[in-house]
């Protein structure tokens, strides 16, 4: 193992570890805590042997490993942020609606009465 | 008090507008038993100083941009019966007289809707840069929303019940003026353009559009459009 790979694992294997510690606080549903837990298990299976990553690139038509890990990312992280977003605009929206109950509810007349 | 102004409810949406905002609602009150203060979450004395002008006031209690005030306060007018409903800016650059001219083809049956402009006539002395400003917003109006008007974002406007019913904005922030274009083309009700005057004061220029603020404006309400 070189210097990266020792480095990256011992930091999946933290995250794994928390993963782990949150799920047994209950913090985690059990889907969830597979989902992380193979997430970290692939990621460390690309970094010990990164062929297997460049086989599959290859497949693709891409020739490094790495750089089909990057397209990949770019991509998820594109999804996300937009997945956010739009969550973000929706608690907003309900955030207004809280807000507009809240006033309605509570406005303040005048003393004075006409009409 | 003028009795016979009680269906009309003017709505003037107000965020830290405590230095005019006292004058903005005696001014209106002396015309119109009716005037509603939606503070919009502000952090300065605007709540109270509404409040003792006379008006009846609405609390945002988190801050959620001007679209949302106007919405609130639209609301809490129909909910009270209003038959007219006009709105307002808190900013002091509305005349109170102009009101009556919004009102007036409605009342008649010509339109539900009137928009006040500043364009139509040539009392508002609009600064160059806001004019070049607002040109390209009605540019925008035109291509984006086709609707042929001469002042997109006028904040003195006037509805009839029945178009206020319609009137449903979502976009909390700037950007509702746009999104009321939108709805007022897609209500299929008539509406018009009324000449209305414009008071350039340093303060309502302060607290008014700059072109960073439009660019992020027109980002919104297109961001709005795709992601429904």
């Amino acid at each position: 193992m070189n210097a990266f790979q020792t480095i990256a694992i011992l930091v999946i294997l933290t995250l794994a570890f928390a993963v782990i510690l949150a799920a047994l606080r209950g913090w985690l549903e059990r889907k969830e805590l597979f989902t992380w837990l193979a997430i970290s298990g692939a990621a460390a299976m690309a970094i010990l042997w990164p062929n297997v990553t460049t086989k599959a690139a290859r497949l693709l038509g891409i020739s490094r490993g790495a750089d089909l890990l990057l397209y990949a990312a770019v991509g998820l992280m594109a999804v996300g942020f937009l997945m956010t977003y739009t969550r973000l605009r929706k608690i907003r929206r309900e955030m207004t609606l809280l807000v507009r109950h809240i006033a309605l509810d509570e406005a303040e007349e005048p003393p004075f009465k006409v009409s | 008090m003028p009795s016979a102004e009680s269906g009309v409810y003017v709505v003037v949406p107000a965020y830290n507008e405590e230095s005019t905002i006292g004058a903005v609602v005696e001014d209106l009150r002396a015309a119109y038993a009716n005037v509603l203060v939606v503070d919009d979450g502000a952090t300065d004395g605007t709540h109270e100083v509404a409040k003792r002008a006379g008006a009846i006031v609405l609390r945002h209690v988190i801050n959620r941009g001007q679209g949302a005030a106007l919405q609130t306060g639209m609301r809490l007018a129909l909910l009270r019966g209003a038959e007219y409903i006009v709105t307002f800016d808190a900013d002091g650059q509305h005349r109170v007289e102009d009101i009556a001219r919004l009102l007036e083809p409605i009342r008649a049956g010509q339109c539900d809707i009137a928009l006040g402009s500043r364009f139509l006539s040539d009392e508002s002395k609009v600064p160059a840069g806001r004019r070049l400003m607002l040109r390209c917003a009605v540019w925008f109006t035109r291509i984006v929303h086709r609707m042929p008007l001469t002042d997109a974002h006028n904040g003195l406007r006037a509805f009839s019940r029945r178009a206020a019913q319609r009137i449903d904005l979502k976009l909390d922030r700037m950007a509702h003026a746009s999104e009321l274009i939108d709805q007022i083309r897609a209500s299929g009700l008539p509406f018009r353009e009324v000449p209305v005057v414009v008071r350039y004061t340093p303060y309502s220029l302060q607290k008014g559009q700059r072109l960073r603020g439009a660019f992020r404006i027109v980002l919104h309400y297109l961001l709005g459009r795709v992601l429904r």
